[in-house]
């Protein structure tokens, strides 16, 4: 099924994430990395403050996506300044482009964010392309 | 291979990764705020087609990063980049990769790549590293 074009520039209402250092500190462990600095964000804990309040699956469920179809397929981050343990952020989230491919088998929605600090500014942008796999149309019924 | 003398094209950095377990995939669905029940229950992974759950792709990528963070922690990380061209299974591990891609005046430019234990590629990528100020 087609996503409908409609929601091209849908954005979430920006919403702020408190940074702690507890937070950045339960990242590093995951990411196996307890040894890496624990005052300063690592490079994909940008994903982690934009998907804050669920706001990948709402922006999904909003463009009416079936979660099972979904695969993260690219992902970049351009980096203007840190982010700190102590920081608070504001995060803006918008569908930027919806395409298909192989005759609609595969729907591709891309999401752009923007984290940035009240006093620092634009800390850093995101873009994501999410890959929904469309169940394959049921043969033609032999006539 | 000394980052000095790297011609573009060489390899500079890896990392090998322990098999990624179930438990780390829970660990980082809480750190990360992912809780895609693709990367934790089996019997929706199932149903999506896949064996069993599968590696969230922002760890691998998570992983890369952390490649780029160690080896390469006196330049200040500007672009990093990744496409997921194939899923990583739980349980399995990775093998993290960075080339030399080009060098500029200001910086650099890394070709990274992770790959499973078969050499088969999961997360082709780059990073864009400036000098040390």
């Amino acid at each position: 099924m087609a996503i409908d074009r409609a929601h091209l520039g849908y954005a979430l209402p920006p919403f702020t994430v408190e940074v702690t250092a507890a937070r950045i500190a339960l990242f590093l462990k995951a990411i196996g990395a307890e040894d890496g600095p624990q005052d300063v964000a690592p490079p994909t804990f940008m994903k982690a403050v934009e998907g804050e309040q669920n706001s990948s699956r709402r922006i999904l469920e909003t463009l009416g996506v079936d979660l099972r179809r979904v695969l993260h397929a690219e992902q970049q981050f351009d980096y203007l300044g840190p982010i700190r343990a102590g920081d608070s952020v504001t995060v803006q989230r918008t569908v930027t482009d919806l395409y298909d491919k192989k005759n609609g088998a595969m729907d591709f929605i891309v999401i752009e964010s923007t984290v940035s600090h009240a006093e620092r500014g634009l800390l850093g942008r995101s873009r994501q392309v999410v890959l929904v796999r469309n169940p394959q149309p049921k043969a033609a019924p032999n006539v | 291979m000394n980052l000095e003398t790297a011609n573009p094209g060489d390899l500079i950095a890896e990392y090998q990764t322990g098999p990624i377990p179930r438990e780390q995939l829970a660990l980082y669905a809480e750190a990360s705020g992912d809780s895609n029940p693709l990367h934790l229950e089996t019997a929706f992974a199932q149903k999506a087609g896949f064996d069993d759950v599968i590696v969230h792709g922002m760890l691998g990528m998570a992983l890369l990063g952390r490649l780029v963070s160690t080896q390469f922690e006196a330049f200040t990380l500007t672009r990093f980049d990744a496409r997921f061209v194939a899923v990583l299974p739980v349980n399995q591990s990775l093998r993290c990769t960075a080339k030399l891609a080009s060098r500029a005046a200001d910086g650099l430019t890394l070709d990274l790549e992770a790959f499973d234990s078969n050499g088969k590629s999961i997360i082709v990528g780059s990073a864009a590293l400036a000098n040390p100020a």
